[in-house]
């Protein structure tokens, strides 16, 4: 599906070449930092720095026009003022450059009509010159493979994850959960006002890209929705598609039906839409990434039933029930463990009664040692009642009790069940007043492709988004 | 009153839809309190008559509607009664005289709605009839064309699905004579792009069948 998108985007996410126009020598401009972001990412091409500075940035000499430029120029990041966009895009046909991505802002996003006019005529001359805009009012793409950092250097490992976002600061913060929560990404895009390649040229792309294997998406709105449903509809069939729609209120009105005047709202109809194609809809950066992060690691659900171990060390009480409470109000389900596992934790444990029910309370292990702590996990993990096991873990209690050797034993343990056998398990990590111990238990098991929340509520909905894309699959 | 130049009456909306497959309850137009009678016998009783006005939009706000019209003498009263009082209600209205068409046994009352999204186009609305949909707000939205599996969804969506599957002695109704109902009307508008709003109210659903006792279309 959509195969040709992959040659007409490598110039794009793979170019051989960029020039950066508005680099300055002897004051900061934005051109100089995507220069200096693009070198310290290493790069693997040539960078040409343009502008009327003259002189050096490094070693690289500062050309006064894209013509001057001895090799082919593949990709081009404009970062100047408007007015000098449509010379810039002559000498950019000139040059016969593939994609140019304008962080110049100031078009149609200020409602004005010369903004909009200005626009017209950089699409005109891209037609003539036959090559792709980015933007404008955008911070373009991002490639970790190709070492193709975001603004100020923001650059994380290469790995699975696509992205398309219209604003380029929930790009921005896309990349940097990213990095610290290991969803790391194949490409991702800041498309701005997307007058040439929008959201549905980028997710054609993905779905095509052999590298993707999720696709996350934050948008505002669409030039052409007919084009967007239809794009998506498509996407969602070969990848989940998960999308955040932000800004609910334009042309409620508008849409409203003719008898029920005012109940359509806007919002309503981009959720009906998202139901309609097969996207998972989230509504904030937490359930986005949330998401990302579950179909990153775990591929695809197996389920909704839910096996949850509460409280490793403290006793499950009200955490246990706020658990179970969390996981039903968010679609899972929690079945009561098999008469034999409740049996047989009782006799590894000495409990008896509904703390081994589920959620399970393996928390009187404590006095028997770990060796009773991990057969105890086991036997959860085994009851075929569920589908998938949530383990807490709150680590300022088990730190104490357990020590720093004994609380790394018990994760390496998670990550070696993990690996072992086909039911996927889940680590929820609140967080605590050991923050800098927290954190780094947190690295090991997303390292380890354990995919870990720091609330039962957010990992359930994850869950539960993650079976959502399995269910209509299957019902396909 | 909405003055609209581009609405059409019921008898030649309910035409349209007939000729697109859509179960209708047919209308036709009487122009006197005569063929109104006639019309009625022709039908069989009872029958319902409603004002035909293309100026009117809400018919039963200003007693254009009469139900349950058992006889001859019933009709040609409720013909009088209606014309006089949306006269009074809207003297500037332009009227073509009444409708005709039979009295539907009841059903589980839903609607079927469609109007023009800026981002999307053709978006179809489903509801149950009355207070749900007013009050409640109880409806769910598809992007036209509509599959039969869009189609579904959007009525399974809806919290008062369950009126539908027949409660308190109530017959249920066909989920799937709903859904090739709503796939029809996808079909239509997609066809007819001059549509500017069309409206299914109320659809009366069966166990066997649904069909719309009223129907509004309105022009580009």
């Amino acid at each position: 599906m959509f195969q040709e998108k992959l040659k007409e985007f490598e110039p794009v996410f793979y170019p051989k070449s960029i020039a950066v126009i508005g680099a300055s020598a002897t004051s900061i401009k934005a051109g100089s930092l995507w220069v200096g972001d693009l070198r310290s990412a290493g790069f693997p091409g040539p960078i040409y720095p343009i502008g009327t500075s003259g002189g050096r940035l490094g070693d690289l000499e500062i050309l006064p026009n894209l013509r001057l430029i001895p090799g082919e120029v593949d990709y081009v990041i404009v970062a100047v003022p408007r007015q000098s966009v449509l010379e810039l895009l002559d000498d950019c046909a000139a040059k016969n450059v593939k994609a140019v991505h304008f962080f110049t802002a100031g078009f149609s996003e200020t409602d004005t009509h010369q903004g909009r006019k200005l626009e017209e005529q950089m699409l005109e001359k891209a037609r003539q010159g036959n090559f792709r805009i980015i933007g404008p009012n955008c911070i373009g793409v991002y490639c970790p493979e190709h070492r193709i950092p975001f603004l100020m250097g923001i650059l994380g490992e290469d790995g699975s994850v696509g992205f398309v976002s219209q604003s380029g600061g929930i790009a921005t913060k896309l990349a940097t959960i990213g990095i610290a929560r290991h969803i790391n990404y194949s490409k991702g895009v800041s498309f701005g006002n997307g007058i040439d390649l929008d959201a549905s040229d980028f997710l054609q792309y993905l779905a095509a890209d052999p590298k993707t294997k999720v696709i996350g998406a934050y948008l505002e709105g669409t030039r052409d929705g007919t084009r967007l449903f239809k794009t998506m509809r498509k996407v969602a069939e070969v990848k989940p598609l998960v999308v955040w729609k932000g800004g609910g209120t334009e042309a409620g009105a508008q849409a409203a039906l003719s008898h029920t005047g005012s109940l359509a709202s806007s919002a309503a109809i981009w959720s009906a839409m998202l139901k309609q194609v097969g996207a998972i809809e989230v509504n904030s950066l937490e359930e986005l990434t949330d998401a990302l992060l579950i179909f990153q690691q775990l591929g695809r659900g197996q389920g909704i039933r839910a096996a949850i171990i509460g409280g490793l060390a403290d006793g499950g009480g009200g955490n246990s029930v706020a658990a179970g409470d969390a996981c039903m109000e968010n679609g899972l389900k929690v079945p009561p463990l098999s008469y034999e596992t409740k049996h047989k934790l009782s006799e590894l444990l000495g409990e008896v009664g509904n703390i081994l029910c589920n959620p399970v309370d393996v928390s009187q292990a404590q006095f028997r040692g770990l060796a009773t702590l991990f057969q105890a996990i086991d036997l959860v993990v085994g009851d075929p009642i569920s589908d998938i096991v949530l383990i807490q873990e709150d680590v300022e209690i088990l730190l104490p009790i357990y020590s720093p050797k004994g609380v790394e034993e018990i994760n390496e343990f998670v990550i070696e069940l993990g690996r072992m056998q086909s039911k996927p398990i889940v680590v929820v990590l609140p967080p605590s007043s050991v923050e800098a111990e927290r954190l780094q238990i947190e690295q090991k098991l997303l390292t380890a492709s354990v995919p870990v929340f720091c609330s039962v509520e957010r990992a359930a909905k994850a869950i539960y988004r993650l079976n959502q894309y399995s269910r209509r699959q299957e019902a396909r | 009153m909405v003055k609209s130049q581009n609405l059409l009456t019921e008898v030649e909306s309910k035409e349209l839809l007939k000729k697109a497959g859509i179960p209708v309850v047919e209308a036709k137009l009487a122009r006197s309190k005569k063929e109104a009678i006639s019309l009625s016998r022709e039908m069989g009783f009872p029958v319902v008559l409603k004002i035909s006005s293309p100026d009117v939009v809400h018919k039963s706000d200003s007693g254009g509607v009469k139900l349950g019209l058992a006889n001859a003498a019933q009709v040609g009263k409720a013909y009088s009664q209606i014309i006089s009082s949306v006269k009074q209600a809207y003297p500037e209205a332009g009227i073509d005289g009444v409708s005709v068409q039979t009295m539907a046994p009841p059903g589980v009352e839903v609607i079927v709605g469609m109007s023009k999204d800026p981002q999307f186009g053709p978006v179809l609305m489903f509801g149950l009839g009355g207070i749900l949909v007013e009050i409640l707000k109880d409806v769910s939205f598809r992007i036209v064309p509509v599959t039969e599996r869009d189609a579904r969804e959007m009525i399974k969506e809806i919290k008062g699905y369950p009126v539908l599957q027949g409660y308190r002695g109530q017959k249920p109704a066909s989920v799937p004579a709903l859904e090739q109902l709503i796939v029809k009307v996808s079909q239509f508008v997609e066809k007819n792009p001059q549509i500017k709003e069309l409206d299914l109210n109320p659809i009366f659903a069966y166990p066997d069948r649904a069909v719309a006792v009223d129907a509004r279309i309105i022009l580009e």
